[in-house]
């Protein structure tokens, strides 16, 4: 056992540590070069930036354990916070609202797995064609226009973004809860594992006496309500719900499950991954930003580096399962 | 028939081994143009083996290939189709939404300069596929696009698009499976046509009918030997039987005679779905049941419709005297396992550990709480590595890495850790060494004394002769016949019924 640890080959290391050597070595750089970067005000900014994009992608992890894909997720965090947003004005009660919320999730979920996993869609077509309906309904309701919080609304809705406790921001902590529930379901329960199983092959899951088509129809119904959980959080960060405050967090999102998949050496996404990619791509933006890099060449990247992702997880050895 | 009649191609002492292990033997054949030469012989005896080598996909130990008088060397699949050799899978490749002409000549299309710039000349790869179309006597037309034609045209156009490459050697391999039965006459008539101009082909079949139709030569191959080539006339149903089987022993393995248990644990009456045609079983406690049959024949079809995966359409199903509608939970909770055909796409997680693999389908079992318990886990993994000894450097070895029988004796294990009490083996030992195979018969017959009822589905005369108690025999879908494999001539018999589909 012990004289096998001690053989690691380089790719093996490359293998299962190459990402986080990575993000490292971007720590490193950043630190160096922008001088307010390596600060505990910062490093709480970071971590509360990237809050959102980690609850998002866990949800996402889900639906790529179980070997799906889900490109509604951007578009539906805005139509997400704007029914949110209409209900807690219209009520003034927070719950009622974050039920809303809830079941619009809920609701593209359903719509997503519906077509995907029970009706047989390729994932790509699918989700990308719900998306897009989603882009539609919240153009209809707001004709693109913010819809802005009064400064007496729900205290408590208003922590859920904005919060601290001591000196930890609130949505972290959501966030650190979020990792930790999905990591428990994805790799101790068995559902998790016949997710991964279904991921991993899924006719031998139905041979095996898996009900393939049910359980990825729930990872699309978790992908909903992470998308759910999410768009409120950003709406009570922003202070306001805007249809498009989502649109650029699928491709983040994208990368940070293909990152996702290349890290540890699990070939398959875990959570613990995904919150590790999701600091990764946040402490680029974060870090570019700092270096007053023009946004237009932070999308340059952003695309470099999920091109890059992918690469790495196809050439360790993951197939793209994905069939468009 | 005169001899040296324009022989095309010949081989001479043609041998291959894969890893030390002699699969291939002097082989000494010969082709004429204008003929039929059929190959037959058993799963394994060598016939696919030497097309392959014929083809290019394999490169021989030994031997020469005189092709035309020349001797050639193929070192890959381009070369041999250059010298004229074509191949017509078993598989066939269109691409749907072209027309006829579109596929004869993908990505090898005619074209025509036009001031210096090259464009597909579409008349003139019309005009040749309708030439083509025409030699196969067919009421195809150019123009016509593949989806929503049938299967036998898809298999008429991909002859026709071989026949578009000029071969002088046409190999098919098994063309009629997948067809009905006036498909396959008309499939049948094509080919012989197709000799009629001149071509030497070549032709595997399982269907001795088939070959004693269409053939002018058989060749019958076993245990990696050419035994004889025969001209048709010669020939009869049962001697080509006779020369395929031999008088050998297979397997060590042999079951005792048992007596027969009373209890039905499994019954299905009049099975109907798009293979199967009005299939009844009957399985005792205590008892290991066969279903033979060639590729093709419907057992997977049936093993998957008891199980729940296929669907049937008209059929009644009773477990131990109580009617039931199949479903894999229901399977799962009455204790009905599979093990599937296709050990890479139907049995494995490859990414997964040997122990998830095991734990997979009565993973409930180790619930704990709301975790799974891997502690237990792997004591059951342990004890199955164990007992069956499975060659794994640990449970938490990833399955991918375990040789094929190993891989089986895991899929087997999920199985037993389900504690089943009905067992469909599909193919169990396909693919598998000599050593792992014995093993598994070792475990079914086991398994059997204890109780439980086996289906052992299996192409394999060998294994069905020496394993089962009774064995049934399916043909294209039809119950054809059940024979005792302790009564005298019953190989012949088993064998003729897989082979003619008469009994």
């Amino acid at each position: 056992m012990l004289k096998n640890k001690l053989n690691f080959s380089y790719k093996d290391i490359i293998r299962r540590y190459g990402t986080v050597i990575a993000a490292v070595i971007l720590l490193i750089f950043f630190s160096i070069t922008a001088k307010n970067f390596m600060t505990s005000g910062n490093m709480f900014m970071l971590l509360r930036q990237m809050s959102v994009l980690t609850i998002i992608s866990l949800g996402f992890t889900f639906v790529m354990a179980g070997g799906g894909f889900d490109m509604s997720l951007g578009s539906s965090v805005g139509l997400v916070s704007i029914v949110f947003a209409i209900v807690i004005i219209e009520t003034g009660s927070f719950f009622l609202a974050l039920i809303a919320a809830l079941v619009v999730g809920l609701l593209i979920g359903v719509f997503n797995g519906g077509l995907v996993a029970m009706i047989g869609l390729p994932d790509f077509i699918g989700t990308f064609a719900i998306g897009t309906i989603v882009y539609g309904l919240k153009m209809l309701i707001t004709k693109g226009n913010p819809i802005f919080f009064d400064a007496d609304i729900s205290p408590i809705f208003l922590f859920l973004g904005q919060g601290y406790i001591g000196p930890i921001p609130f949505p972290v902590i959501i966030m650190i809860l979020f990792t930790l529930i999905v990591s428990f379901v994805l790799e101790k329960t068995v559902f998790g594992r016949r997710v991964y199983a279904i991921g991993g092959n899924p006719i031998a899951a139905l041979f095996a006496g898996i009900k393939t088509k049910r359980y990825r129809f729930i990872t699309f119904i978790i992908s909903g309500l992470s998308v759910a959980l999410s768009a409120v959080v950003l709406a009570s960060r922003l202070g306001s719900a805007q249809p498009l405050a989502g649109e650029d967090l699928l491709l983040d999102s994208i990368s940070v499950v293909f990152l996702s998949t290349t890290m540890f050496g699990e070939g398959e996404p875990t959570a613990k991954g995904t919150f590790v990619a999701a600091f990764i791509i946040t402490m680029l933006t974060n870090g570019l930003t700092m270096l007053n890099v023009a946004y237009y060449f932070q999308y340059i990247t952003k695309g470099l580096v999920v091109i890059l992702a992918v690469l790495i997880s196809v050439s360790l050895g993951q197939k793209l399962r994905v069939k468009f | 028939m005169t001899k040296n009649m324009n022989t095309i191609l010949q081989t001479h002492g043609i041998g291959k081994e894969f890893s030390g292990v002699r699969v291939l033997n002097n082989i000494n054949f010969d082709l004429r143009a204008g003929e039929i030469h059929a190959l037959a012989g058993e799963n394994g005896a060598g016939k696919s083996t030497f097309i392959k080598i014929l083809s290019g996909l394999y490169s021989p130990n030994g031997g020469e290939i005189v092709l035309q008088d020349k001797s050639v060397r193929f070192e890959n699949v381009g070369m041999s189709e250059k010298a004229g050799i074509r191949t017509v899978h078993q598989e066939i490749n269109l691409v749907p939404f072209f027309n006829v002409y579109q596929n004869l000549f993908v990505g090898d299309e005619l074209t025509k300069t036009f001031a210096g710039i090259k464009y597909t000349d579409d008349a003139a790869m019309k005009e040749k596929t309708r030439e083509i179309l025409a030699k196969l006597k067919t009421d195809l037309s150019p123009e016509t696009y593949i989806h929503g034609l049938d299967a036998s045209h898809h298999r008429i156009i991909q002859i026709a698009k071989v026949l578009a490459q000029k071969p002088s050697l046409l190999i098919f391999d098994e063309p009629t499976t997948s067809l009905g039965e006036e498909e396959r006459e008309q499939l049948l008539n094509i080919i012989v046509s197709l000799k009629q101009i001149g071509m030497g082909i070549i032709y595997i079949s399982h269907n001795l009918d088939e070959i004693m139709k269409i053939a002018d030569r058989v060749t019958v191959f076993r245990d990696g030997n050419l035994i004889d080539t025969k001209d048709i006339s010669e020939c009869t149903p049962q001697s080509i039987i006779t020369m395929m089987i031999g008088h050998k022993k297979y397997i060590t393995y042999h079951r005792k005679e048992v007596p027969k248990q009373e209890q039905v644990l499994l019954e299905a009456s009049n099975l109907v779905n798009h293979k199967l045609q009005n299939i009844s079983i009957k399985l005792h406690r205590g008892e290991i049941l066969g279903v033979a049959g060639v590729v093709g024949a419907g057992k997977s079809e049936l093993a998957q419709a008891l199980f729940g995966i296929d669907r049937t359409t008209k059929g009644k199903f009773y477990l131990k005297g109580q009617e039931f509608k199949p479903g894999t939970t229901f399977s799962l909770n009455n204790r009905i396992a599979l093990v599937p055909e296709e050990r890479q796409e139907q049995g494995l997680i490859p990414n997964f550990s040997v122990e998830k693999n095991i734990s997979l389908s009565y993973l409930k079992q180790f619930k704990k709480g709301m975790q799974i318990d891997t502690k237990q886990e792997r004591k059951v993994a342990d004890a199955y590595i164990q007992d069956l000894s499975i060659k794994a450097t640990g449970p938490e070895q990833l399955i991918k890495y375990l040789s094929g029988g190993n891989q089986q004796k895991a899929i087997l294990s999920r199985w037993l850790h389900g504690g089943f009490e009905v067992g469909l083996f599909d193919e169990p030992t396909k693919g598998i060494d000599v050593k792992a195979k014995e093993d598994i018969y070792l475990l079914i017959g086991a398994l059997a004394d204890q109780g439980k009822g086996i289906i052992l589905f299996s192409s394999y005369l060998p294994e069905l002769l020496n394993v089962c108690d009774r064995i049934i025999v399916l043909t294209n879908g039809f119950f054809n016949g059940e024979f005792d494999p302790k009564e005298d001539g019953a190989e012949e018999k088993i064998v003729h019924a897989m082979l003619t589909g008469k009994v």
